[in-house]
């Protein structure tokens, strides 16, 4: 079982908890774009490392509140906890965000508002 | 809705305990009874969202100036308010003052960016009292309970025996614990058969 600090409402068991599954998957925007293949790997592909893994968690039977989590999935160490909408600050965390093999995807490039993420897709 | 705001012309109507016998079970040895429980019937309860400009409105009608901190609650006369959740809050009013006050609020929220929800008959409030309140509530429950922890005027939304409740300590000895209307059958048997050994009691 798991002490999980709630961002909110601070340290509850694990079982107040819904883990939401693997955190900063980006829906692509210029979606018409992309290969099914690529888009596939937004839809369906999750990762499950052993390791250092980026979730998304919810305090459901708390405060109802989605954060995320960077959590060892060998240790169960919870490295650091941080709020929806940001990438880990840890090193650890910022190393598993920059290592996933889902930044390289087209459908991640494709889910950045920027303009220079549709000539990435090239075709 | 059943109730109305005139509380004189306000039916008693049932509760979701008003089925439950009325009962006293002591414990053998002394005849003490470690865990009272009372149903609050008809406790005014209202969802209120909405951020910090939502103050005015709510200190209008309850009389606190600030809205409670995280896992506080603030209780001004028979008015409490209790955090459920940043920018969630739940209103406990007296019985059949809910509807004018969820209206009143609604009035004077405006063009405020929040939502008020009238929830009194969706949740069953019950008192508890005693002395081994917290010992009874820790046989279903994860939440560190001990007086040093959870102190007076804090709450907790978190589970008691597979049950989603939200539990408000009042005093030492005295908590209200506010669960769903469809589960307090449940929690009022739960709590009946974890109390036994303390001696418990129920009145409607």
């Amino acid at each position: 079982m798991l002490l999980i600090t709630c961002p909110h409402c601070g340290p509850r068991e694990e079982s107040e908890f819904s883990c939401g599954g693997e955190a900063h998957i980006a829906r692509p925007l210029a979606e018409n774009n992309l290969t099914d293949a690529e888009f596939a790997d937004y839809l369906f592909l999750r990762d499950n490392p052993k390791g250092m893994f980026l979730e998304r968690w919810r305090h459901a039977a708390g405060c109802r509140r989605w954060f995320n989590m960077a959590r060892d999935t060998v240790t169960h160490e919870i490295v650091e906890i941080y709020p929806m909408g940001n990438t880990p600050k840890s090193k650890a965390g910022k190393a598993a965000h920059a290592d996933s093999w889902r930044r390289d995807t087209a459908a991640e490039a494709a889910a950045k508002p920027a303009s220079k993420s549709r000539s990435k897709q090239g075709g | 809705m059943a109730s109305t705001a005139n509380k004189g012309s306000r039916a008693p109507g049932r509760t979701a305990l008003s089925g439950k016998t009325k009962q006293t079970i002591a414990t053998p040895d002394g005849g003490r009874v470690g865990l009272a429980i009372t149903e609050l019937s008809h406790l005014g309860k209202i969802n209120l969202r909405g951020g910090d400009d939502i103050l005015p409105a709510v200190k209008k009608h309850t009389g606190c100036s600030n809205l409670p901190e995280n896992n506080r609650t603030v209780q001004i006369g028979e008015r409490t308010l209790i955090w459920l959740a940043p920018d969630e809050f739940l209103v406990l009013c007296e019985a059949g003052e809910e509807a004018g006050l969820h209206s009143q609020l609604m009035l004077d929220l405006g063009k405020v960016h929040a939502a008020v929800t009238n929830v009194t008959d969706a949740l069953c409030a019950l008192s508890l009292r005693g002395q081994a309140l917290r010992k009874v509530l820790a046989k279903g429950c994860a939440l560190d309970l001990h007086p040093s922890v959870f102190t007076a005027g804090m709450c907790a939304q978190t589970i008691l025996s597979h049950a989603a409740v939200t539990l408000v300590a009042v005093s030492d000895d005295q908590f209200t614990l506010i669960c769903r209307t469809s589960f307090a059958a449940y929690v009022h048997d739960w709590l009946m058969d974890a109390g036994l050994e303390y001696g418990v009691s129920f009145k409607g």
